[in-house]
């Protein structure tokens, strides 16, 4: 059995005691399960005896049989127990487990939890002071409900997938595809602790609902306000923003890319200076944000010249030297030279944290948020399948070892 | 549209909390403004000339002031405070006696340099928690360098990933995604920071990067590097280096759908929503491997047949075979949908001020037991200063005459 040094070294940090259960598949939901499990609380996995959570098969493989590199990055902090949903013993053994819990996770297609007789009121019949949080590309409730949600189809619906691109031109994907899992976790991380604070004030559960759409949809700043009393819809916007310009990404001397964002008047004056160009700023030219607004092009192009006679290495010197919003386009191999991630250890090599299991040269992120006095902490990787069904079976269900075994045989774990 | 229910301030599972966001934009701020849809009270303590920059950011309103700040400054009052001047420095540290959650973002070193700094502020109240968010953190070589949200998305990797490939790095999506991101770890980080400060009583500060965020939420993109270098690049509309098809196709009536097939099932799926079942047959493009191998291929077949429909038609064929598929909604589809009303994601505020009626994003997370709520619009700019200073600071009405006069207020 895998020494875990979850219980271990959980002492002191907020969600030490806290337990768990984790039965969702990928990013949207068990992420949230993942912060819990990086601030001290005991995470346990719950998959199908088969074939596991699909995320140990989805994306690049690693070393480790079974495990992709985002499973072994993204399942981190956890054990794995495995139980058979579909049949009737394996929801009575989760149900036992769910009465020791604390918290449940799940993202099942809305219906299917339902169908196994664990839904809201059954989870919550079994332990009223279970915390459930419900993340689904739609929600729990309303007509589309029991559509099937990936990251990628919610923020499509949300309305973050139709802002990238260039205006008139095929909508991008906005950097990375399960952002709208990420986004949707947070928000679910925080209706957990919510949740928990009313929980151990009152003794009572409830029941977190998130839809990965609307998560997307509320962090689109004017949007909705601006169209509801205007009627003006925000289209593309390329590289740059409504809001400011010069506000984008430049292509500098030797085809490398900066981000520069004046936001304000004074942020374009420190540019002017740095172009060597303070002219640009006086209020009869430049100098106003609605001046620069209203001449959007031939700012641009003043900035799009000034950036591509200099070298990435130039153009930063001279903004920083004038304090000049700005900064690197970085590609994943520029962030593993960048002294600030590097000072920041936001990069964490798992041989460092005396991670041993086969793939200790694997580097993945490290934690957010950062907090002074109880900092959260990589404990380990993505578990293999079922490393700690016995032990939970065993020490936590109570459960003899002639009881595993049979259960084993039956395929009910 | 359905009428918000509008519960009495200060109830909910913060009832009782005091935040002070001294914060300007959106990140910290957002961190405010998620504590106070659970009950929270929280003081905006804005400089007496000008206020929160976010007042100006945006599309100007009828008020005078932004869309973003009459949505997200929702459920706080303002109080007018200069913190430079003596007196606005000693009110603040009173302030701060009897204050839960300070919420700030002054590049590093600037607070320090008015005497209130986090040794400062600790030692007034141990039990402060302070979140602190700026572009790069308070340590590290870049700590005192302005930051935003578009910078942080460059530095922290996701403006790189954004665009055609070989293309210009596009905005992902929205230029505030990582001020949104990061105040939702920062709340995360109040949360978790109370409590601990419950259980023990100690307060501690949280310490929020912008670029570290975005950063966080970038799947595997750190361990392919470590492990085989593999260099992400942009990837357009598709994600073609993990599933296919999966990206965005364009329909018949000029409009945009999203289609993602992770698995061979959905694939199986889309095949019966094309009529072409055969296509997922093992010897065609039934395995995944397969179907990344020819992307190319793949994608333009459904880039065909998505554009041979109306966004209507080819969304009612996905839904029908369970194929996972969406519209690329603007806002104007948005306020449309159906599912939008029915969760009740838009919601009209009155605004007291001008007799407008705004429409703002609901509040997400969705509680059973003790749902959040959006009380009021975004203040204007020192509302609350006199309400504040007496019910709080115990201050009378002389002395904030006085501090008026001399500008601290």
């Amino acid at each position: 059995m895998t020494q875990l040094k979850t219980e271990a070294d959980a002492a002191g940090l907020p969600l030490s005691g806290i337990r768990v259960i984790d039965v969702g598949n990928f990013l949207a939901g068990p992420y949230a399960a993942s912060i819990l499990g990086e601030f001290g609380a005991e995470v346990i996995k719950v998959e199908h005896p088969v074939a596991g959570d699909p995320m140990r098969r989805f994306g690049t493989p690693s070393p480790r049989p079974g495990a992709t590199l985002k499973w072994l990055s993204e399942a981190r902090n956890r054990k794995s127990v495995t139980i058979d949903l579909l049949q009737p013993e394996g929801v009575a053994l989760f149900k036992r487990l769910l009465a020791k819990s604390d918290v449940l996770v799940e993202n099942f297609r809305p219906g299917r939890m339902e169908g196994w007789g664990l839904g809201w009121p059954e989870v919550h019949a079994t332990n009223p002071r279970i915390v459930m949080l419900r993340v689904s590309g739609y929600g729990q409730t309303g007509p589309y409900r029991e559509r099937s949600g990936f990251a990628h189809i919610a923020q499509s619906f949300g309305g973050l997938n139709y802002l990238c691109g260039f205006p008139g031109e095929t909508p991008v994907l906005p950097g990375t595809v399960p952002l709208g899992d990420y986004i949707a976790s947070l928000f679910g991380a925080i209706g957990v602790l919510v949740a928990l604070r009313h929980q151990e004030a009152t003794g009572r559960g409830q029941m977190v609902d998130v839809g990965i759409y609307e998560a997307v949809f509320r962090i689109l700043d004017e949007m909705a306000t601006a169209y509801g009393a205007t009627g003006k819809i925000r289209e593309r916007e390329g590289a740059g923003s409504f809001v400011a310009v010069p506000h984008g990404h430049f292509r500098t001397k030797d085809d490398k890319w900066i981000a520069i964002a004046c936001t304000t008047d004074k942020m374009f004056e420190r540019l002017a200076e740095a172009m060597e160009q303070p002219h640009l700023a006086a209020s009869v030219m430049y100098g106003e944000q609605r001046k620069r607004l209203a001449a959007r092009d031939p700012v641009n192009q003043l900035v799009v010249e000034w950036v591509a006679s200099l070298t990435r290495e130039e153009v930063m010197a001279r903004c920083l030297a004038r304090e000049v919003p700005v900064g690197q386009v970085n590609s994943i191999s520029d962030i593993f030279e960048d002294p600030q991630f590097i000072a920041r250890e936001n990069l964490i090599h798992a041989r460092d944290e005396g991670i041993e299991e086969g793939i200790d040269d694997i580097i993945v992120p490290g934690v957010v948020p950062r907090l002074s006095r109880t900092p959260g902490r990589l404990t380990n990787l993505g578990p293999t399948l079922g490393n700690a069904t016995d032990d939970v079976m065993g020490n936590l269900l109570g459960l003899a070892a002639a009881e595993i075994a049979r259960l084993r045989e039956q395929r009910i774990i | 549209m359905s009428v918000p229910q509008t519960p009495p301030p200060r109830q909910g599972v913060l009832a009782g909390i005091r935040v002070v966001d001294a914060a300007t934009i959106i990140a910290a701020p957002f961190a405010a403004t998620l504590l106070s849809e659970f009950g929270a009270d929280v003081l905006k303590v804005e400089h007496p000339v000008g206020g929160d920059g976010l007042r100006g950011f945006g599309t100007p309103s009828r008020r005078g002031d932004t869309y973003t700040w009459i949505s997200e400054a929702r459920n706080k009052r303002s109080v007018t405070l200069d913190l430079r001047h003596p007196q606005g420095k000693d009110l603040f540290l009173e302030l701060m006696r009897t204050t839960d959650v300070l919420c700030e973002n002054f590049r590093t070193g600037t607070l320090e340099k008015w005497g209130l700094g986090w040794d400062v502020l600790h030692e007034v109240n141990p039990r402060l928690v302070m979140l602190r968010v700026t572009g790069y953190g308070q340590t590290g070589p870049y700590r005192d360098r302005p930051g935003f949200a578009r910078v942080a998305h460059a530095v922290g990797g996701i403006a790189y990933l954004a665009g055609m490939p070989r293309g210009t790095p596009l905005t992902p999506g929205s230029t505030t995604l990582g001020d949104y991101m990061t105040g939702l770890y920062g709340a995360i980080g109040v949360l978790l920071a109370l409590r601990h400060r419950d259980q023990t009583g100690e307060g501690q500060y949280v310490d929020a990067a912008l670029y570290e965020s975005v950063f966080r939420c970038t799947d595997e993109l750190a361990p392919a590097y470590s492990m085989y270098g593999i260099v992400r690049e942009r990837m357009g509309s598709s994600h073609n280096d993990l599933a296919c098809p999966h990206g965005h196709f364009a329909t018949k009536d000029g409009k945009w759908v999203a289609i993602s097939c992770a698995t061979d099932q959905l694939f199986a799926r889309l095949a019966l929503a094309m009529k072409r079942p055969e296509l997922a047959s093992s010897s065609v493009y039934g395995e995944q491997k397969t179907r990344l191998a020819n992307a190319g291929a793949v994608n333009e077949i459904v880039r065909d047949w998505c554009g041979s429909l109306t966004r209507a038609s080819v969304l009612a064929r996905c839904y029908e075979t369970e194929t996972p598929a969406g519209p690329l909604n603007n806002i104007a589809d948005i306020f449309g949908d159906r599912q939008v009303h029915a969760r009740g994601n838009l919601i009209p505020m009155d605004d007291p001020h001008t007799g407008d009626t705004m429409i703002v994003p609901a509040v997400v997370p969705r509680l059973s037991e003790t749902p959040g709520s959006a009380r009021s619009l975004g203040p204007t700019h020192g509302q609350h200063t006199d309400e504040v200073l007496r019910e709080v600071l115990g201050l009378d009405d002389d002395r904030i005459a006085a501090l008026r006069e001399q500008k601290v207020i």
